[in-house]
């Protein structure tokens, strides 16, 4: 937990951030409409006795209060997909269309390119990259259990990702996974100032890439679960001069601007247009997003 | 087989969705219109479902969902393309009671009486499908993949 200390100056009630590290998170889900209706998975869960508490900030968004959420029925059928409460931030961030080309450039295991294909209404194209062969086969079980019909999935290191021109890109960045820590006890103990910085070179790589690949005005959403501002608006200040922040607010879940200073060294101003999300703000694991236009 | 067959060559080749809808119109009994606005592709011994748009030119390593295999015949539906089609199926589809649900789900095979014809079959229960089964002489064994398999 010492680890933390280097964030006492950047985040509110830093006592309650510390302290809410060692409460294990809810179980979470998010309803899949590719499959099923809203009204009938509720309807279904209540006739089953499953306990259950929507989000109040995204009505797609469930609290299970159930040992294994894996072993319900409805997850087989890929009527819900288990899902970090927070982590279903970035798609709706994204926010994209029916009909779109997307690119979602970490892809697996893809809880958010499901997420997306099903903002879109499987129609339009997702292209889901993930380097590792490992990986492949978890993205594409749950595109298949999902129902997910309108996503192609690619294997390139996304920092040499060859073409295209995408109307919006996601870049769910490998990151230290400080926000972590309530899912997988260990994860701080491991982070560290060097670790950080090794997987900033990644990340730029990776964002740089996908504001290359995003046509005139398209979006390309940054995200990591981590705090680290070596990984986070270090990241995004890289890419300035090639596309503008937005600012991100989804209401009812309470984010953090974005930090305009660290280790003594000023930022770019336009970063606090980036949002941060708390564990103990919203009861929830930790988050960071931007969202980039590009020129 | 000649050096460019797809076979050899293992890329995805397009295919004629009509060819795949009337396959699956012929086993299952599903109107050919429910695989309208979808294109196939056949990579190997699979084909692939994919929503209708333009692919960039790329190296892909699945297109959409893998629908049916034709190693073997006769042709096999995936459980996660039944979970979407069958669901319009109007014959060879077997409806299970709680006792026989639990066996499938384990992915075990159980006496059966259908009067479904011999191969795979659309499995129901409580209306939903629960995915691919084989049915033959007067048995139903599950084809859940072993994933999604589990014991309740």
């Amino acid at each position: 937990m010492d680890h933390l200390e280097k964030y006492r100056d950047i985040v509110p009630d830093f006592d309650d951030f510390k302290a809410i590290q060692r409460l294990p998170l809810f179980n979470s889900a998010r309803i899949n409409t590719l499959k099923i209706k809203r009204t009938s998975l509720l309807e279904r869960l209540e006739a089953e006795a499953v306990p259950y508490q929507t989000f109040g900030w995204y009505p797609l968004g469930l609290r299970l209060d159930v040992e294994s959420p894996g072993k319900l029925l409805e997850n087989l059928l890929g009527y819900i997909h288990i899902q970090e409460e927070v982590s279903m931030v970035p798609p709706l961030v994204l926010d994209p269309r029916p009909g779109e080309q997307v690119l979602d450039l970490c892809a697996s295991p893809g809880s958010k390119t499901s997420q997306i294909s099903q903002m879109m209404k499987n129609r339009g194209l997702i292209v889901a990259n993930e380097p590792s062969l490992a990986r492949i086969a978890p993205l594409r079980s749950n595109c298949e259990r999902l129902g997910v019909l309108n996503a192609a999935i690619t294997r390139y290191d996304g920092r040499r990702f060859p073409r295209g021109a995408f109307d919006r890109i996601l870049v769910d960045a490998p990151c230290s996974g400080e926000g972590r820590e309530r899912r997988g006890p260990g994860t701080l103990a491991k982070s560290s100032c060097k670790r950080s910085l090794d997987l900033q070179a990644l990340q730029i790589g990776l964002l740089k890439n996908a504001i290359r690949l995003a046509k005139p005005g398209g979006v390309v959403v940054y995200s990591t679960c981590t705090y680290a501002p070596e990984e986070n608006e270090t990241v995004v200040e890289k890419v300035l001069n090639e596309a503008r922040l937005e600012q991100i607010s989804i209401p009812g879940l309470k984010e953090c601007p974005g930090i305009t200073a660290w280790n003594g060294e000023p930022l770019n101003d336009d970063l606090k247009k980036c949002a941060r999300y708390y564990p103990h703000l919203n009861d929830t694991g930790g988050f960071f997003v931007a969202r980039l236009i590009k020129n | 087989m000649s050096p460019g067959s797809s076979r050899i060559r293992n890329v995805f080749e397009p295919m004629d969705p009509s060819e795949v809808a009337g396959l699956w119109h012929s086993r299952f009994g599903i109107p050919e219109s429910e695989f309208d606005g979808f294109q196939f592709f056949r990579k190997a011994q699979s084909i692939w479902v994919i929503s209708d748009s333009d692919l960039p030119k790329l190296s892909y390593e699945a297109l959409g969902m893998r629908i049916m295999s034709l190693k073997d015949r006769p042709w096999k539906p995936t459980t996660s393309a039944l979970q979407i089609f069958g669901r319009h199926a109007s014959k060879n589809l077997v409806h299970l009671d709680e006792e026989q649900f639990r066996v499938f789900l384990a992915g075990g095979s159980q006496l059966f009486g259908s009067d479904s014809e011999p191969g795979y079959v659309v499995v129901f229960y409580r209306g939903e499908v629960l995915g691919c089964g084989l049915y033959s002489h007067g048995k139903l064994v599950s084809q859940l993949p072993k994933e999604r398999r589990m014991v309740i």
